[in-house]
């Protein structure tokens, strides 16, 4: 099945086509992969993250669903 | 002894203090709202004689303390009607402190009001005004450069300026605060405090500190070693140590986005199209582009490094950030989707002296009335700069978004206690709608930032979109906040300090290492409820109830997409943060 994928700040090398840039792009996965397994999926690094899927805050073993927009941000912050 | 500068406008006075021991220790906020309680009658008109404009280092000012210099600048507000303490970065806390100033105390009001006067304060903490009659009308950067060729050669110094929105008493009006380059783009924004200092003439101060050093401590290898540890919390924490100094501030407009709390087009969406276009990233790859540098501190001693000047397609300094806020507010508010655009917006709030938070809001009220299209920055500019002729009827923009809403007829005005919503919509993070509501300086983000918990994943997690909890985040936060903004503290030192416990232990370390005093955890919420009980009981004295601890009637009765949510925190829950006033009052003999 296909998602969405958007990387964000430093993490945005990590879009496997290394166009890099924070557009959201579709990414194949297996039925039934958490957000753990793409971001294996993606080599992400093993480090603190903030994800959303479709705008909500989602944790690593949440099941995704074809059509699901995956957003991964590093620590950010500001004010 | 600790002492303050005293500088009457009317009888042109300028007088050295002993600091009243009804100011106990307190520093930055605490300080500048304890002068206000017992100085300031709450029913004084902010703009006559009674006012009182007052510049405090924190405790730890000029220490070596890591992100120790913020200043505070606190009077009764014109725009909110209570009290005020905004809080600015550059180097005025450092030189005040330097020096051995507690504060400065700026009261009483000119008999002629086309006089200006620029005050300088020399290292020895003499101070004189100077007539300045011909920079009226001039703006922050000119202002600066006039103060700077008042100095000698080799001096070291800090300028504070007024823009003509404040000469002309805007309500939307900040004051400005020059950076370690000496340009005015730091700014005591909120709450109309620049024409609180336009009403006194003053058009400028300068801050000599030529020939001083950092401040002594009464125990300097346990202040050493505390502010070490300190130093070392904010690098390791992937927020303060990478993220901001990468990325500025404005990093959160694509995660805001994302989270559906961007407030767009005047609060009528949560997500912004665009936000790409004019966030934290896009920001860094065109500055660097450009030849700028990524990234610098506000003022001596910092080690986040989140500053950053924006530089003009020809590569030369045009202003600083944008910050968050401004990109926010001109952008995803005012639907415009160029940080160009969005810079000249900022450097004509910075130059004129106004508030980029208020302002943005006030243009998109504008906007929303039909007057200029969403997107329109040129119109907007123009808009903007209008006010500069006092007969023009588009002056009412610099009284800000409820004014302009109010003349223009339109229905949802984002503003609480008069003063307009920053960032972060409370329909889709709760939490910053309880700050918002109940802060005491009217809708102000930093008064407790729930963004924290809400959606960085930052002290722990609370849902922002449901109701459970945000009462008691927020209350926490705002007295954190209290507290660290009368120690002096950058609040982005909280980042690391809500998820490294010794980070916490290490501010109480330093501050008693420095005092000499005993401090504990305990000591410094007691510290944040002191600063917001004063502010609460005078607010109260002010006129202010319960019913103005709310948010507009908008943000609980339309839905906002893309969550499709409205505010759901019960008026129980906004009245029950500040349940330990009457008790802390009791405490500190206050009634």
């Amino acid at each position: 099945m296909t998602i969405d994928v958007a990387l964000f700040a430093y993490l945005s090398v990590y879009q496997p086509d290394g166009q890099g840039g924070r557009q959201s792009r579709p990414l194949e996965i297996a039925q039934g992969t958490t957000v753990a397994g793409v971001i294996a999926q993606l080599a992400l690094p093993d480090a603190p993250r903030v994800v959303f899927v479709n705008g909500r805050h989602a944790a690593d073993e949440y099941t995704l669903s074809a059509g699901d927009r995956l957003a991964i941000f590093p620590p950010v912050a500001g004010g | 002894m600790r002492e303050l500068l005293r500088v009457n406008m009317t009888d042109l006075s300028v007088k050295l203090e002993a600091v009243p021991d009804t100011y106990g220790n307190y520093g930055g906020r605490a300080f500048t709202d304890a002068v206000i309680y017992h100085e300031v009658p709450a029913d004084t008109d902010p703009l006559g004689p009674g006012n009182k404009l007052i510049f405090a280092p924190g405790t730890l000012g000029a220490t070596n303390a890591p992100n120790g210099g913020r200043l505070s600048v606190g009077a009764k507000s014109p725009l909110t009607g209570g009290i005020k303490e905004s809080n600015a970065g550059g180097q005025a806390a450092l030189a005040l402190a330097r020096i051995g100033l507690a504060g400065l105390v700026i009261e009483g009001v000119p008999a002629d009001p086309s006089t200006r006067y620029a005050l300088v304060v020399e290292a020895d903490r003499t101070g004189k005004l100077v007539r300045v009659d011909d920079w009226a009308g001039l703006g922050n950067y000119e202002v600066a450069d006039k103060l700077a060729e008042m100095r000698p050669e080799g001096d070291k110094y800090a300028s504070i300026t007024l823009g003509p929105a404040g000469e002309a008493f805007a309500k939307a009006a900040g004051i400005a605060v020059t950076d370690p380059k000496g340009y005015p783009n730091r700014f005591a924004g909120r709450g109309g405090l620049g024409a609180v200092m336009g009403s006194k003439g003053v058009k400028g101060i300068v801050i000599s500190y030529a020939g001083t050093n950092s401040l002594e401590h009464a125990d300097k290898d346990a202040f050493v070693a505390a502010s070490r540890r300190f130093s070392a919390a904010l690098k390791e924490h992937a927020v303060s140590g990478t993220g901001l100094p990468m990325y500025g501030t404005n990093v959160l407009m694509n995660i805001l986005s994302e989270a559906g709390g961007l407030p767009t087009r005047n609060f009528s969406a949560g997500s912004f199209e665009s936000a790409d276009a004019i966030g934290g990233e896009t920001q860094r790859e065109t500055i660097l582009a450009r030849g700028g540098g990524s990234n610098h501190g506000c003022q001596t001693g910092c080690v986040i490094q989140c500053s950053r000047y924006w530089m003009d397609k020809d590569g030369h300094y045009k202003t600083k950030g944008p910050e968050y806020e401004t990109a926010w507010s001109f952008g995803a508010d005012c639907g415009i989707k160029d940080l160009d655009e969005i810079a000249e917006l900022d450097r004509a709030c910075g130059d004129l002296g106004l508030d980029t938070m208020e302002m943005g809001a006030t243009l998109a009220v504008y906007m929303d009335s039909g007057a200029l299209e969403f997107g329109d920055a040129a119109g907007g500019l123009a808009a903007l700069k209008a006010g500069l002729d006092p007969t023009s009827e588009l002056r009412v923009l610099w009284e800000g978004a409820e004014a302009t809403g109010i003349k223009y007829g339109v229905k949802n005005i984002p503003v609480v206690k008069h003063q307009a919503l920053p960032a972060y919509d409370p329909r889709s993070v709760q939490g910053i709608g309880v700050t918002y509501a109940t802060s005491t300086q009217g809708a102000d983000h930093t008064a407790g930032y729930t963004i924290t918990a809400n959606i960085l994943g930052v002290g722990g997690t609370v849902d922002p979109l449901k109701t459970e909890g945000q009462a008691e985040l927020s209350k926490n936060l705002q007295i954190a906040t209290a507290m660290l903004d009368s120690l002096g503290l950058c609040i982005f030192v909280a980042f690391p300090v809500l998820d490294i416990p010794d980070a916490f232990v290490a501010i109480h370390d330093m501050v008693q290492a420095h005092t000499g005093e005993e401090w504990d955890a305990a000591a410094l919420m007691q510290l944040g409820r002191e600063v917001l009980t004063m502010e609460v009981m005078y607010n109260r004295q002010a006129g202010f109830t319960a019913a103005d601890d709310r948010l507009p009637a908008f943000f609980l009765e339309e839905k906002l997409p893309p969550h499709n949510v409205v505010f759901t925190v019960t008026d129980e829950e906004l009245d029950s943060v500040f349940d330990f006033v009457e008790e802390t009052a009791a405490e500190m003999g206050l009634q």
